[in-house]
C-alpha cells in the first residue's frame, strides 16, 4: 500500500475550504458507510496489526521454529551470507557468521520493545508523579523540580550516554534505565502543565469543598484526567526511544554482538552493504515499520485523547 | 527593540557557565586517566606520578576548571594532554568548519524543500498533493538517520543507474501530471496565461530532471575534501550525501509544522479579505500568509540548526567526516579535559547564539512582539 494511505485525513471544517479552496466543501464524515470508515483507518489497523504480530513473536520467540540466530558457535555448518529465500530454512537469509536473520530480527524486537516500552513506563511513572506533585503544590517544590528538570534537559544527551556507557555495563536493564531517565523531563513537563490547568477547574474545587484531602484529589480527581493526554503522547516517545536505542547499538554503545538488536545487526552488516544489502535492509525495514506504526498510533491517540492537538 | 536584543544576548552567559561546569564534573566521573596513555604500559609509578603532576591531574577538578577559565579569559584554550600534542584552538579550527558547512547547507536544503511543499500542502489541504506530501514526510520522520544514510549510500554510491532511472521516472510523472492539469475540465479552471505558465513549468521540471540524470556525478562512500585543498566542486561532492541525509530528515518535520500553521493562517480573516479583493493565490500565499505562519518553523529550524552544530555523531561516523561530534566523542573516551571543555563550550555557545537569533527574529516576524515588555 502507498504511504499516503497511512495518513488519516484530519477532520476538515467547512470554514477552511470555503476560505481558500476553489472547490465546494465536502463532508466525508457525514453519512459515510462503515466500510469506508474502516478503509480510512486501514493504515491504523495495519499499524496495530504489525505491532501485535511483533509483540507476539517477541514474547514467544523461544518456542518458534527458528534457525539459530544468537550463538555463532552453533552455526558452523549453516550457509553464510545467504540472500532471503522465503521457502528455505532461512527465510530472510543469513549473515557473515551464518546466523539466521529472521531469528535475529525477532530477538531484536524483544530488545527494542522492552527498551522502548520499559523506558517510557519509567518516564511516565517517575515524570508523571513528579509532574503531578509540582503542578498541584506549586511553590518551592515546583521551583526545585523545575530546576532539576531544566538541568537534565540542558545537558547534551550524547555526552551523558557516552560517560554512562563507560561506567555501567550496557545490558538490557541499564539501557532501559538510562533511556528512561532521559524520557523523564518530557513527561514531567507534560503532566505538570496539564495538572496546573486541571487544578484550576471547578471539579477540583468541588472535591476540596467536600473535604477531600490533597492525596485524594491527586489520585482520584487529577490523575485520570492528566493520564489520558500523557499516554496519548507515550506512543510517540516509544518510537523515539526505539530509534535512540537502535542508534546507540549502531554506534556500539548498547547491547553488544552476538546478542542481536536491530541497531547492531545493521552496524555489522554495513560493511557488506554493496554485495549483500539484505544484511542492512531486512532489520532496517523492520525497524522502519515499527517506528512508523508507533508514530501512526501515536498520531491517532493524540488526536483522540489530547484536547490540545485536536485542532489539526 | 535594542534593549530586547541586548537582554536576549545577555542571557547566554549564565547558560555557558553552567554547561562548562557540568562538563568538568562529568568528565571527572568518567573512568580512565590520560596520564596512563602518556606514560604507556611500561612506565614506572614515578614516571606516572611525574606526568600526573605535569598535566595537573593531581589537583582537584575545580582547580583545573578555574585554571582553564583563566586561560579562556586570556584567549588561551590550552594544549591537548595526550600526544600528538597540539593547540586546542587549532584542533577546533580544523573541525568546526566541517560541521558548520554541513549544518548550514542541511538547514538550507530543509527549508528549500519544506517551505514550498508545506505552503502548497496547506493550500491544497486534504487533496492529492497534500496527502502524498504528508504521507511521505510522515514516513521520512520514521526513518532513523543512520538507516537513511545507509539507504542513500546503497543507491547513490553502489547503484547509481537506479538513481538515474528514478530521477527520470519522477520527472516524467511530474511533467505528465502538470501537463494533464492544463487540459480538459481541470484546465478550463485556469486562465490562458496560467495554462501557459504551468506548461512552461512542466517543461522546466522535465529539463532539470534530464540534466540531473545525465550529469549525475559519482558520490564517494566516505571522506571529506576541504575547500582550500581540493576546490569547491570536490568539497560539495563529498558532503552531498551527508547534507542530503540531514536535510531530508529535518525537512520532513519542518514541512509538517509549516503545513499545519499555514492551514490555520489561511483560515484567518485577512486571507479572506485578500481573496475578496481578487489578489492572486501566489501573492496571498507568499507575500501575506507565509510570514505569520513561520513561527514554529523558525523556532524548530533554529533548534535543529543548533543541534546540527553540535555535530551529528552518527552521520559523521558513517561518512567518516572530521567534525565536532566525533571530536567530542573521542575526547570523552580519552578523557581529554582541555579539548572537551573547549569543544563543548564552542558548541554550546553557538547553540545558544542561534536560539537567541531565533528569539530576535520573532521581532521581525511579528511586529506585535516588539512592544511587549519582558
Amino acid at each position: 500500500m502507498s504511504v499516503s494511505e497511512r495518513i488519516e485525513e484530519p477532520t476538515r471544517d467547512d470554514e477552511r475550504s470555503s476560505a481558500v479552496g476553489t472547490h465546494p466543501p465536502v463532508h466525508p464524515e457525514r453519512r459515510s458507510p462503515p466500510i469506508k470508515v474502516w478503509f480510512r483507518h486501514l493504515g491504523l489497523w495495519l499499524s496495530v496489526g504489525w505491532l501485535a504480530v511483533e509483540i507476539i513473536a517477541a514474547i514467544f520467540a523461544d518456542f518458534l521454529p527458528l534457525a539459530e540466530g544468537r550463538n555463532p558457535s552453533l552455526t558452523l555448518d549453516a550457509p553464510i551470507l545467504q540472500p532471503p529465500q522465503i521457502l528455505s530454512g532461512h527465510p530472510l537469509g543469513t549473515d557473515r557468521q551464518g546466523l539466521d536473520i529472521l531469528s535475529g530480527v525477532i530477538y531484536g524486537a524483544r530488545t527494542s520493545l522492552v527498551v522502548g516500552f520499559g523506558a517510557v513506563f519509567l518516564g511516565v511513572v517517575v515524570g508523571g508523579v513528579l509532574g503531578l506533585t509540582a503542578g498541584y503544590y506549586r511553590g518551592k517544590v515546583d521551583a526545585g523540580l523545575n530546576f532539576l528538570n531544566d538541568a537534565l534537559l540542558a545537558f547534551p544527551p550524547l555526552i551523558f550516554l557516552l560517560a554512562l556507557s563507560s561506567v555501567v555495563r550496557p545490558n538490557l536493564e541499564n539501557v532501559t534505565l538510562v533511556l528512561g531517565v532521559l524520557a523523564i523531563p518530557a513527561f514531567f513537563r507534560l503532566t505538570r502543565a496539564n495538572t496546573m490547568a486541571y487544578s484550576q477547574r471547578n471539579f477540583v474545587l468541588a472535591a476540596r469543598a467536600l473535604g477531600a484531602r490533597s492525596s485524594r484529589i491527586l489520585a482520584r480527581e487529577l490523575t485520570p484526567n492528566v493520564l489520558a493526554s500523557t499516554l496519548a503522547y507515550a506512543f510517540v516517545v516509544v518510537a523515539v526511544l526505539i530509534v535512540a536505542e537502535s542508534s546507540l547499538s549502531f554506534l556500539g554503545l548498547s547491547i553488544q554482538r552476538p546478542e542481536p538488536t536491530w541497531g547492531n545487526m545493521i552496524a555489522s552488516g554495513q560493511n557488506d552493504l554493496e554485495k549483500h544489502p539484505h544484511l542492512v535492509f531486512v532489520p532496517g525495514v523492520v525497524l522502519f515499520l515499527t517506528v512508523l506504526s508507533l508514530n501512526r498510533i501515536g498520531d491517532w491517540a493524540q488526536r483522540r485523547w489530547d484536547p490540545r492537538s485536536r485542532k489539526l | 527593540m535594542f534593549h530586547r536584543v541586548a537582554t536576549v544576548l545577555l542571557r547566554i552567559i549564565p547558560v555557558l557557565i553552567v554547561v562548562s561546569v557540568s562538563t568538568a564534573v562529568l568528565i571527572e566521573l568518567v573512568p580512565g586517566d590520560p596520564a596512563v596513555a602518556v606514560v604507556g604500559a611500561e612506565g614506572t609509578p614515578e614516571q606516572y606520578a611525574a606526568v600526573r603532576e605535569n598535566l595537573g591531574l593531581d589537583r582537584p577538578w575545580f582547580a583545573r576548571y578555574l585554571d582553564w577559565l583563566n586561560g579562556l579569559l586570556h584567549g588561551d584554550l590550552g594544549k591537548t594532554l595526550v600526544p600528538p600534542i597540539q593547540d586546542v584552538s587549532t584542533l577546533i579550527a580544523t573541525r568546526l568548519p566541517v560541521t558548520l558547512e554541513i549544518a548550514v547547507l542541511s538547514v538550507l536544503l530543509a527549508l528549500a524543500i519544506s517551505i514550498p511543499v508545506g505552503t502548497w500542502s496547506a493550500y491544497r489541504y486534504g487533496r492529492a498533493f497534500d496527502r502524498v506530501a504528508s504521507g511521505l514526510s510522515f514516513a521520512l520522520i520514521s526513518v532513523p538517520s543512520f538507516l537513511l544514510a545507509l539507504i542513500l549510500i546503497y543507491f547513490a554510491v553502489f547503484r547509481p543507474e537506479a538513481v538515474k532511472g528514478l530521477i527520470l521516472a519522477a520527472c516524467v510523472i511530474a511533467t505528465v501530471v502538470l501537463a494533464a492539469a492544463t487540459v480538459g475540465r481541470r484546465g478550463a479552471q485556469l486562465t490562458a496565461q496560467g495554462r501557459r505558465g504551468v506548461r512552461l513549468f512542466a517543461l522546466g521540471v522535465f529539463a532539470v530532471g534530464f540534466v540531473l540524470a545525465a550529469f549525475l556525478p559519482d558520490f564517494p562512500r566516505q571522506g571529506f575534501a576541504r575547500i582550500g585543498e581540493d576546490g569547491l566542486a570536490e568539497n560539495l561532492r563529498t558532503i552531498f550525501l551527508p547534507v542530503l541525509v540531514l536535510g531530508l530528515a529535518e525537512s520532513a518535520q519542518l514541512t509538517r509544522l509549516l503545513r499545519s500553521d499555514m492551514a490555520t493562517t489561511l483560515n484567518d480573516d485577512f486571507v479572506l479579505a485578500s481573496r475578496a479583493q481578487g489578489m492572486p493565490v501566489r501573492h496571498i500565499l507568499v507575500k501575506e500568509a507565509l510570514r505569520p505562519s513561520t513561527f514554529s518553523l523558525v523556532t524548530v529550524a533554529g533548534i535543529s540548526f543548533g543541534r546540527l552544530l553540535g555535530g551529528t555523531v552518527i552521520v559523521e561516523t558513517i561518512f567518516r567526516l572530521p567534525g565536532m561530534g566525533t571530536l567530542i566523542v573521542e575526547s570523552v573516551a580519552k578523557k581529554e579535559f582541555m579539548v572537551l571543555q573547549a569543544a563543548v563550550l564552542v558548541v554550546a555557545a553557538l547553540y545558544v547564539l542561534v536560539n537567541a537569533l531565533v528569539d530576535i527574529s520573532y521581532l521581525y516576524l511579528d511586529p506585535r512582539t516588539r512592544h511587549v515588555r519582558v
